[in-house]
């Protein structure tokens, strides 16, 4: 199976609008609690969050034997780049989102990650008439082609979401980013395949994945689940049990299978350790699950195309 | 006769919290003001008559509450009683397991009752958003909705001169919120059933919860339960967003104020209204005057022209023809 990692944003302060759940957190308490969650084998860490002294973040990381999953470059600050960093009018904010990305490929190769994610949140708009889509998209390529140009041997990925808090991210669903990465042309630009992400816009998750790799454009995954009509990071399989087990059933068969899937759950009223320890059980679950198909019965079935006979099979192995 | 457009007594108010620190749970916009600043801040929006002031945050000193009031000469629409401090209420408010929480919840809508005339308003509004849940099993609904329903019971019997107006929200911060819309409202109206129980029609959470708010609105009214509106708009996609009245549902938005003004709808138009990188001067000036002009191109048509065209099975060619001859005139 896949390693496990927590994003370390969900390790510290958790907040929204109207709440606050979980209070901020040191670095050092972030990585205690990780270690509490037993099956997990590494960190997704967030930029600059976490890199504020990278001596301790080393020693930290050496102390609890931890792999890094990804960076998370976070393209939205509050005080910065505040109508988008990519997509922004400003060449010197453009500039400056080339440049830091540079520098936090230069450190991930230095604590040996190969992988940077970052969510475009807050390049899109709100209203109407809001952005010039078509420079926009023009800025974006200039951007990415830049930063992907500094060393192919890191990979950045863009993890893609329909909104929030714009009411419409740039980049908003599987096909527009794989498509913009095509335009782009640079091999180690790709996608981020967060699950949550893609069942609120209306995906089926594993179809994604496939257009994503038949692109070669599936580069991480992130695991959490919601209602389907907003990104509320619940427990993996806590509503679309599924839609996870035909995911992990496709990334198995795309090759996915010994890499990295990062945590991207919402500790709200229940403690921190307990919903990841809960996130870990859950996934060993629907994994478990997913390997009880007979994956050459599943070929012939796939074949028939027929839900009366496949519906029953995947029911029997409950 | 007078024109029904001049008897109408419709004035613009606007929450206080969305006066001072604005943030999500990526970014933040705003930062965190005194009540002071507030006011100073409502009382530069063109066009505003009134605030509704949020409590506790804002009326932990009542008396500089009623002298900004009087300062600014800014009238108080209701008293918005906050009641989803996760210090308190992670479990539930007014439907909590916990007698402590539900108490809470109950003695601070009642402190709110007790405020409100204080300011001049008869009446207090709340959104009930820490009464919700994210997953299936999570709370048992018979029990919940039993004592969600006892609750408010409590509060309206304590005084029946003040009103009590429930606003319904979908989801947030929970997966589901127990009163998510417009049907589950009256269904708790009519529970209770109490005089001074109605509701806060947020036309925003109207849109994310699949509504037509005017449909939502003559519901209401035909039952006597609309006490309040937030005007605010959004892209009807589940979120939130607050937006500018009319900016995304224009054809809805005038639905509404026609269906208002034919019902006689005599309440306020508070509102939300988000305003990100713009500030609340500018944010909130403009849905006022995209409400205005709205009621105004409404005034143009005609509500009663409409009526009478709506009153043909069918009609909608013609409706849209003759309404959109407001827009372009001709062919």
């Amino acid at each position: 199976m896949n390693k496990l990692a927590i994003i370390t944003a969900f390790l510290g302060g958790v907040r929204n609008r109207y709440m606050v759940y979980q209070e901020d957190r040191t670095l050092e308490e972030k990585f205690l609690m990780a270690s509490k969650v037993e099956g997990i084998d590494g960190l997704e860490l967030c930029y600059p969050a976490d890199f504020d002294d990278p001596k301790k973040l080393k020693e930290l990381l050496e102390k609890y034997n931890f792999g890094i999953s990804a960076i998370n470059f976070r393209s939205r600050r509050t005080g910065k780049w505040w109508r988008g960093s990519f997509t922004s009018l400003s060449a010197i904010e453009r500039q400056e989102f080339v440049d830091e990305v540079r520098q936090v490929m230069d450190v991930a190769i230095e604590l040996g990650s190969h992988r940077i994610t970052t969510c475009p949140l807050n390049d899109g708009t709100d209203s109407h008439f809001e952005m010039d889509y078509i420079r926009a998209y023009d800025y974006a390529a200039e951007t990415f082609s830049k930063a992907c140009a500094h060393n192919r041997q890191v990979r950045i990925c863009i993890e893609y979401k329909e909104s929030d808090p714009r009411t419409r991210c740039l980049f908003g669903n599987a096909g527009e980013t794989a498509s913009f990465c095509q335009l782009v042309g640079a091999s180690n630009l790709g996608v981020t395949l967060d699950i949550g992400h893609a069942l609120y816009t209306g995906e089926r998750p594993a179809q994604s994945a496939a257009l994503l790799a038949k692109a070669n454009r599936l580069f991480y995954v992130h695991l959490n689940d919601n209602d389907g009509r907003w990104d509320w990071d619940m427990l993996p399989g806590s509503y679309h049990i599924w839609e996870f087990i035909e995911m992990f059933y496709y990334l198995g068969q795309l090759g996915y299978d010994d890499d990295w899937y990062a945590f991207d759950v919402f500790p709200k009223e229940i403690d921190t350790v307990d919903t990841f320890k809960a996130a870990v059980t859950l996934t060993r679950k629907l994994k478990d699950l997913t390997d009880r198909i007979d994956r050459k019965k599943m070929e012939k079935l796939l074949e028939e195309r027929n839900p009366a006979k496949t519906i029953p099979y995947l029911h029997s192995l409950l | 006769m007078q024109r029904r457009s001049e008897m109408r007594s419709w004035k613009f108010s606007i929450n206080s919290a969305f006066l001072g620190r604005r943030r999500n749970r990526f970014t933040e916009f705003q930062p965190d003001r005194t009540l002071e600043e507030k006011f100073k801040l409502a009382s530069q929006i063109k066009g505003l008559d009134g605030i509704e002031l949020k409590y506790p945050a804002d009326l932990m000193d009542v008396p500089v509450a009623k002298r900004l009031l009087k300062e600014t000469g800014l009238v108080c629409s209701a008293v918005n009683v906050d009641i989803k401090d996760a210090a308190y209420f992670r479990h539930g408010a007014l439907s909590a397991q916990s007698p402590e929480a539900r108490n809470r919840a109950i003695s601070m809508l009642r402190e709110g009752m007790d405020i409100a005339p204080e300011l001049g308003a008869g009446l207090v509004t709340t959104c009930p958003l820490a009464d919700g849940y994210d997953y299936p099993f999570q709370i048992d609904y018979t029990t919940a909705w039993s004592r969600l329903i006892e609750s408010v019971k409590t509060v309206v019997s304590y005084r029946r001169d003040v009103k009590l107006a429930l606003e319904f929200q979908p989801h947030e911060p929970t997966a589901n919120v127990m009163l998510s819309n417009v049907g589950k409202v009256l269904h708790l109206c009519a529970e209770v059933s109490a005089p001074n129980l109605g509701t806060n029609l947020d036309i925003g959470h109207s849109f994310a919860a699949q509504e037509s708010p005017a449909e939502s609105a003559a519901l209401l009214m035909s039952k006597g339960r609309l006490f309040y509106i937030h005007t605010n708009d959004n892209t009807a996609d589940g979120g939130d967003w607050d937006m500018i009245s009319g900016s995304v549902h224009f054809w809805h938005w005038l639905e509404l104020l026609c269906t208002l003004d034919r019902l006689g709808y005599e309440g306020w138009f508070g509102g939300e209204v988000e305003q990100k990188h713009l500030g609340p001067v500018e944010a909130y000036g403009a849905n006022i005057r995209m409400v205005r002009r709205m009621i105004k191109l409404l005034d143009n048509m005609g509500p009663d022209r409409i009526a009478d065209l709506m009153k043909k099975d069918g009609n909608i060619a013609e409706i849209y023809s003759y309404l959109s001859q407001f827009l372009v005139p001709g062919e």
